[in-house]
């Protein structure tokens, strides 16, 4: 891969992944700490013959990507949590309607205006489950910049290819800090699939994904958020139906873990297995380097779907210590697939973890008796 | 032209009976196929649209029409005229 | 293309009551977007919820029929990335000033080029009749069972006030100045937003002494007050009596436009 070499921020590299990846149409509203993602596409998306539009609040925001996509540009929009909450309502619109289109979230403490400046992980459950009813999504978490820059790039690459909305969760921590980043150029797009002629609007294809009827190209389809059918038309009191499209749509992810594995495996044979993912993940590689053999560390790039078969990958674990800034989200997941003994290290505040911190919950492995411990560290 | 009700779309509301300036559409009195008393048409051969559409080559009034919230109202073809046999009685 | 041919067929008859003035409306929209000679590949609409925003669905081209009072908001992506598309929203009453009420005032301040129609049947007919902010003071309604005590909005000057560059009010009786109402703001560029009232006769005509769709077209025949009359009788001092209502074309100008596409 060849490129410029860069030292950016987080945000900024977000940006011009999203940029290499094609995407033309971003919709936003400022908020801490994400702005500079909106910032950088403002002034690039016009240069690029893009449309940059700040809109009026975040429900518009997540509305108006929704509508961009539909008309057939690569859509994206950013934020952070309370931001993040307005948005429930259009991604589960986004869910039904099964729209291609990514959002950023650059996490900050919670709940509600909570910390602004200061970095968390606690819209990982949000992100599943935030909007109301069943549907499934797919959800990235950057630890480095680099990262932000090719997550970014994959994020619209697999929404288009699931025709889901594809969530970034980056925290403060990798948004505002500036590193080394290549610009890779040419990167791959995977283009979404044009609704055939003769195919009706939502008719599934072997797996389970319906071809896109982009607005303007002569489909002339009804799009809804309603329960519909195969030719997309509301069709609410069909209990059968309904089940269908919920699972089709729900399986469409689900039954694609595999493919939609992204992680990192180090040590399969450790007793004592981190599980991170996002800013996290930077403080347990520095405990690996530092010991190198004693501890085993499966690092999630994909969060959303869990990635529960890796978990398997570590068969002689005897524990799993989960590190994150939140009250123990992702370990809740982990508990679903396992018998291993679980050790929760969470981290509220913005703070990282500290090498000595992780450390302390890898005694606390030792001793701990329960199925579920937390440390306070 | 001929005006003609589409049973299967009109709901029976008789806003057509309130517009018609010659007043053609009057209201029913016998359910329908789907339970909705859709008006009768009183002489239709007196709409302006049914005699005057062919010879100005545009729609006229149509008020009734544009009024139908149910798009039930439309003007159709008439089969020409067939010359048949009649037997008069005397 | 006919006009017959705008519908979507095979979803016709609508759900809408018997009576209900939102399929006039949709009437008159389809017929002026007709009379233009639209490519119905470059036409989209673009709806909320509620009784109005099922128009959508009815139409042949594509359709987008959003959440609550985002229509706009969604309207404003479609037109951004495709700006030869011609975007007409629809939407009611309390999707449009209500839940939608912000979104309403930024697509007019933008000036977008889009064409709102806002059927106002001065309740919530989808859930079963609760008052609005367009219910009528003293009307009755499920949550106003003893008359709405609220000012209603005057969503016309709203509009012009947020900036929008054409401004109409009809009802579903005056279908010609209706048509040619939609018409005209089809081809203005920049936001046009015609104000429909249209009735309701089984969520508020009911409840309010107008039980057949009939009384309430005989209402706006008597109650509608054309514009150049209300303005003269303005001069002279006399006010609206209650229950009037001024019809007519409230603004038409030419300000910079967003999403037109640049010749």
């Amino acid at each position: 891969m060849t490129g410029k070499t860069e030292f950016y921020n987080g945000n900024t590299a977000c940006a011009e992944g999203a940029l290499a990846a094609g995407c033309r149409f971003f919709a936003g509203y400022p908020i801490t700490p994400s702005t500079e993602i909106a910032e950088r596409m403002a002034s690039r998306l016009p240069k690029v013959g893009g449309t940059f539009v700040q809109m009026e609040d975040e429900l518009a925001s997540m509305a108006a990507i929704v509508g961009g996509s539909w008309a057939g540009a690569r859509s994206m929009t950013a934020t952070s949590g309370p931001g993040f909450s307005l948005m429930m309502e259009n991604i589960g619109y986004a869910a039904i309607t099964e729209t291609p289109c990514v959002v950023v979230n650059v996490q900050r403490g919670g709940p509600s205006t909570g910390q602004p400046t200061m970095a968390a992980q606690g819209d990982m459950m949000q992100v599943r489950y935030g909007s109301h009813g069943d549907y499934s999504i797919i959800a990235l978490s950057p630890s480095s910049v680099q990262e932000m820059f090719d997550l970014t790039v994959k994020a619209f690459n697999l929404a288009d290819r699931f025709r889901t909305p594809v969530f970034l969760m980056a925290d403060e921590t990798i948004g505002h800090m500036r590193e080394k980043i290549l610009l890779r150029e040419n990167v791959e797009i995977i283009p979404r699939r044009e609704l055939k002629e003769g195919e009706l609007p939502c008719e599934p294809d072997e797996n389970g994904i319906p071809g896109f009827g982009t607005f303007g190209n002569g489909h002339n389809i009804h799009i809804t958020g309603l329960t519909h059918n195969e030719k997309g038309y509301p069709a609410t009191d069909s209990a059968e139906l309904h089940e269908a499209m919920v699972r089709r749509q729900v399986d469409k992810i689900e039954k694609h873990r595999l493919e939609l594995t992204d992680v990192d495996i180090v040590n399969p044979e450790a007793e004592i297995v981190f599980i991170s993912y996002g800013a996290p993940t930077r403080t347990v590689r520095q405990l690996l380097a530092d010991e190198p053999d004693t501890y085993g560390h499966l690092n999630l790039r994909i969060v959303w779907p869990f990635p529960d078969h890796c978990l398997d990958e570590f068969k002689n674990a005897k524990a799993f210590i989960v590190p994150e800034m939140n009250l123990g989200q992702i370990a809740k997941e982990v508990r679903q697939y396992t018998n291993v003994k679980i050790i929760t290290a969470p981290k509220l505040g913005g703070a990282l973890h500290t090498v000595e911190e992780l450390k302390k919950a890898a005694a606390a492995a030792e001793t701990a008796t329960r199925p579920v411990t937390e440390v306070r560290l | 032209m001929k005006l003609v009700i589409n049973e299967h779309r009109c709901k029976g509301c008789n806003l057509c009976t309130m517009v018609c300036p010659y007043r053609i559409f009057q209201e029913g009195s016998k359910p329908g196929a789907r339970g909705y008393v859709i008006p009768v048409l009183d002489r239709p051969e007196r709409c302006t649209n049914c005699r005057l559409q062919k010879v100005y080559g545009r729609q006229l009034c149509g008020m009734c029409q544009m009024i139908c919230p149910d798009q039930a109202i439309s003007w159709v073809e008439e089969k020409p005229f067939e010359p048949k046999n009649v037997e008069i009685e005397y | 293309m006919t006009l017959e041919d705008w519908y979507r067929q095979d979803r016709l008859p609508h759900i809408y009551c018997a009576g209900c003035g939102n399929g006039t409306v949709l009437n008159a929209t389809l017929r002026a977007v007709e009379a233009l000679g639209y490519d119905i590949n470059e036409t989209t609409f673009v709806s909320g919820i509620g009784c109005s925003s099922r128009a959508g669905g009815y139409t042949a081209a594509d359709s987008l029929h959003t959440t609550h009072g985002r229509a706009l908001a969604f309207a404003t992506g479609v037109k951004l990335v495709k700006p030869k598309q011609h975007v007409i929203v629809f939407t009611g009453d309390g999707d449009c000033s209500a839940i939608g009420g912000n979104h309403f005032i930024h697509a007019c301040r933008r000036n977008i080029d889009l064409t709102v129609i806002c059927m106002n049947n001065n309740i919530y007919g989808m859930t079963g009749g609760q008052g609005s902010p367009c219910t009528p003071k003293g009307s009755i309604t499920t949550t106003t069972p003893y008359g709405m005590q609220e000012q209603p909005f005057d969503l016309c000057r709203l509009a012009e006030a947020a900036g929008a560059n054409y401004v109409a009010r009809w009802t579903s009786f005056h279908v010609k100045e209706l048509t040619e109402a939609i018409r005209v703001g089809l081809e203005t560029p920049g936001l046009s937003f015609i104000e429909v009232l249209a009735q309701c006769p089984t969520a508020y005509g009911n409840k309010n002494k107008l039980r057949q769709p009939t009384q309430m077209i005989e209402m706006f025949k008597k109650n509608a007050v054309k514009k150049a009359k209300a303005d003269r009788n303005a001069a002279e001092g006399i006010p609206l009596e209650p229950g009037q209502f001024v019809v007519g074309e409230f603004v038409r100008r030419a300000n910079p436009p967003l999403g037109v596409v640049k010749e």
